[in-house]
Order: structure tokens, then sequence, then C-alpha cells
């Protein structure tokens, strides 16, 4: 399972990467091998305020849904639109082509009250069990 | 509960899940592409979980006709033939397979895993003929080997000619590696090829051996699209004791022909009175994926309910099953909430995608 060192993670494996005060949202390699085959990826749309732990999306796969949840406080400046026509794209590049929205944050610091790699790593391991 | 080919699902890296308390594979290397393989190719599916009862004896015959749809007093030996067991009222306790091992004298009922037990008891708790009623589902697995490859595997591995045998018939063949397999040309996908029952102990072998000659391992998330695609009800979702075999439009393995059978007078009420829903295929314009319970509307009236939904593999677009009433006809458009969202979706009359061979006799 591939867990960059360079990104935050949340309890619900959604990845950030902060890119200035931005944190640019994906969900993770471990999510997307436990939803299967993603078929539709619904975002919702830039300049939405979102709070941390919102919804900011749904992902489906052929067997369920899921949803994708804001990491921290902010909003959204950008949507990706390669995952429209192409949401097979979460199963192939889930930390780069998959990313799926930017959230200008509020707090430029709260991505450093999430998950680091290894700390996820070990939350992963548990909930596996 | 683990079938005996629990290894081997293990081996090919399954994903396992509970299903009714069994440790079933639900997908290997995912859905999409079992799916696809059973399409084009040939699937190979773990089915062993599934139950099989042998009813035996002098009065098998007058109890089957009485448990179950279809007339078998005149069924051929070999033969194969879909069927219920109904409560009094018409609804559905399970959907089956009946197998004429030797007429008058020896079937074979294939019931859903999940149903075994309670089938079981229901049909003991009715055998006022006496019938001798053997459960073999522990010692007996199934494989199913499906798709347009199917045939061309199974012969290579087996020596058997699949493409010699009628649709719904079934051979007894003895070999050396593997007893005697019962290979029925069956189907639970639209693909065509097989259903082979064998003797627990010989089933990893077979599975092996079927792999190894270009066989896909499919789980049951690919089980599942496949029969949706297909229109096949699952029952539990699709059917079950509320719903009626003429709702589910499956008129065809009822035979209100036959004197009496459990559930006849019911069904002979309804098709009189006239039915109030129908289990029809939803076909979805737009993205979305429609799912079991949710909610159909026309015209901003609730008119029924989704019973089955995923996104078809072959088209890319959400599929689903819903009872709807009959005032909706063929071609109408319907809103289906999904979510916060009324998806729109256009009434079709499955299967939604042609399989390879399509067994189902044409629905009327």
């Amino acid at each position: 399972m591939n867990i960059p060192d360079d990104l935050y993670y949340t309890e619900n494996h959604e990845w950030g990467k902060v890119e200035d005060g931005d944190l640019r949202v994906g969900i993770t390699d471990y999510a997307q091998e436990e939803l299967g085959d993603i078929v539709f990826v619904d975002l919702l749309p830039e300049g939405t305020a979102v709070s941390r732990g919102d919804s900011v999306g749904t992902v489906e796969s052929v067997k369920a849904v899921s949803e994708v949840y804001a990491p921290v406080d902010g909003e959204i400046t950008e949507v990706n639109p390669a995952l429209e026509d192409a949401p097979e794209l979460v199963n192939q590049d889930p930390y780069g082509k998959a990313w799926m929205v930017v959230i200008r944050m509020t707090d430029p610091s709260a991505a450093r009250s999430l998950m680091d790699s290894r700390a996820y790593e070990e939350y992963v391991k548990a909930e596996a069990k | 509960m683990r079938t005996p080919l629990f290894q081997e699902h293990v081996r090919f890296h399954g994903r396992i899940v509970d299903f009714h308390g069994w440790e079933m594979p639900v997908w290997y290397s995912g859905i999409r592409e079992e799916h696809l393989a059973t399409r084009t190719s040939a699937g190979i599916f773990d089915a062993s979980h599934m139950g099989e009862i042998f009813v035996k004896g002098p009065s098998c015959v007058p109890f089957l006709e009485r448990v179950q749809t279809r007339s078998i007093e005149k069924m051929p030996r070999h033969k194969v033939c879909y069927s219920f067991f109904l409560n009094e009222r018409g609804g559905i306790i399970d959907d089956l397979t009946v197998y004429c091992v030797e007429p008058g004298e020896r079937y074979m009922l294939c019931v859903n895993a999940s149903n075994t037990g309670k089938d079981l008891a229901w049909l003991s708790s009715h055998n006022g003929e006496g019938a001798d009623i053997d459960d073999a589902s522990t010692g007996t697995a199934l494989i199913a080997l499906q798709g347009p490859d199917a045939s061309r595997i199974l012969n290579s591995v087996t020596g058997i000619d699949l493409d010699g045998m009628k649709a719904y018939t079934f051979a007894c063949v003895p070999t050396g590696p593997y007893g005697e397999l019962m290979v029925s040309k069956t189907g639970y996908t639209g693909a065509g090829g097989a259903e082979i029952f064998l003797a627990s102990g010989h089933a990893p072998k077979l599975w092996e051996e079927l792999t190894a000659r270009g066989a896909v391992p499919c789980g049951l998330g690919a089980r599942d699209t496949l029969r949706l695609e297909m229109g096949f009800p699952l029952h539990g979702n699709d059917i079950d004791e509320t719903t009626t075999p003429l709702e589910a439009y499956l008129n065809f393995a009822v035979d209100l022909a036959k004197p009496s059978f459990i559930g006849k007078d019911a069904l002979a009420r309804q098709r009189e009175e006239g039915l109030s829903r129908r289990l029809v295929g939803l076909l979805l314009e737009g993205r979305g994926v429609p799912r079991q319970g949710c909610a159909c509307e026309k015209d901003g009236v609730r008119v029924g309910i989704v019973t089955s939904g995923s996104v078809s593999p072959v088209l890319g677009v959400g599929i689903a099953l819903a009872y709807l009433d009959k005032g909706v006809a063929e071609g109408d458009e319907v809103d289906v909430a999904v979510r916060d969202r009324a998806l729109k979706a256009r009434v079709v009359h499955p299967p939604f995608t042609g399989g390879a061979l399509c067994i189902i006799p044409k629905r009327t």
C-alpha cells in the first residue's frame, strides 16, 4: 500500500497536500482499494465554503458509495475536471491525477492537526484488523 | 463457513467478505475486469455455498409436484428447470433449479445458500407424502464456468463436449481426476457455459486446472453485476416471500395448468384480479448509480422502489430492477431518488445487454 511521506491524512482516508495556504485533497490508495472500481465522482463546485468534516463530494464504485470529507475549514477553489469523464483515475493514480479539490484553508496551519504518513500507516493497520 | 475452494480464493488474492455466514470472495482483480472477462472469454465462480437437496423414493413425484411450481411428471432424464417454492400467498420462499436425475425416482434441487436451512425445514414440514429428502450441500461443490470460451476450456480439461449439449440439460460424466462431474448447461450470467457439481474433495483440483487454462476467477461482485445486466432476479433483493412470480415477470416458471401446488390458488386469484405492480428494468439516462431501496417517482408521485441497482460494466451506465405500479409503462421516464438527487431513468424490459447466450425463456 502506497502512503507518501509528504502528505497529511484523515481518519476517513483522505489525503491532503499543503501548497502555500491551500490544501489539495484526494482519497488514499487504501481507500480506492477498499472501494474497488470507481465509476462516478461527484464533487461540490468551486466557491463552496466548507467546514472540516463536511462532505465535498461522493465517490461511487460498482459496489458502494463513499463520501469525501473536507480535512480542514476553508473554501473550495479548484475542482478536478478530469474525474467526471475518467473516474477510473482514482484507482490508477489516487495521489496524482485523481486529486479531487483544492481548499483554501481558513487557518493555513490547520493541516498540521492531521495525521502524518507514519500515523496513518498505523491507523490503517489497526483498522484492517 | 467456508467452501472447499476457500484456499483457492486466498491463493488468488480474493477479497473475502461475509455472505450470509459464508466467507466468500467479492472480487479478486476487480468487478469490472472479471465481469468483462466473463462476457468476452471465460469467468470461473465458486458457487459451492449453494444448497443441493436430493428428493428420492416412490413418493418423490407427488411431493415435488405439490411443493414447487413446475410440472415434473413428464420431465425427461437429465433435464433442468427453473422453479419456485411458494407460500400460500404465492410469495416466493426460494427460487431453485430442479434436476431430473432419474425420472420418477430421483431429483436434485439446487437452492440459494442463504435459504438452504429454511428450505429444508419447510420441505420437511410439508412432506406428507413421505418422500426421502437428503441434504447433500456439505459434500457437494459447485463451480460455474461461464463465457464464450467456457466450452473450449471445459473440453480441454475434461473432454466434455458442452457444445453438443442443449441448454438446460445436464450430463453425469465419470472422470479419473475429479470423480463424477454433473455438468449442467445453465448459468446465472447470460454468457453461456456450464455449472459443474462435484464432490467437495475434488473441487480444488478442477478449479486449478480450469484457471490454468485461462478461466478468470470471479467473485460475488461480478456474479451480481452479470445477473443484473441480464435482468435475472436475486432472491432476497428482487423476489422474496412478499412478491409473487407473476409480479416478477417470471410466469414461465409457474405451471398454472398442473392440478395443484402450494401457492397456486393465490396466483390464480392474482392473475384474475390483475397485478398492481411489476418488476421492470430501469436504465439511467445520466450519471449516477441507483441502489436497492431508492424510491421511484413519476410526475412527482411515488410509483415504486428499486430492488437491485448497480452500474453496467458493459454499458457504463446505471441499471436497476424495480417494482413499479402497473400504470407505468415500458418507455416511460421516471425519477430515481439517489441520495439528494432525482435521476432520470427509462423503464425498459431486461436484459440490458445481449449476453452471448440468453437462456432464460422469453417473458410473456
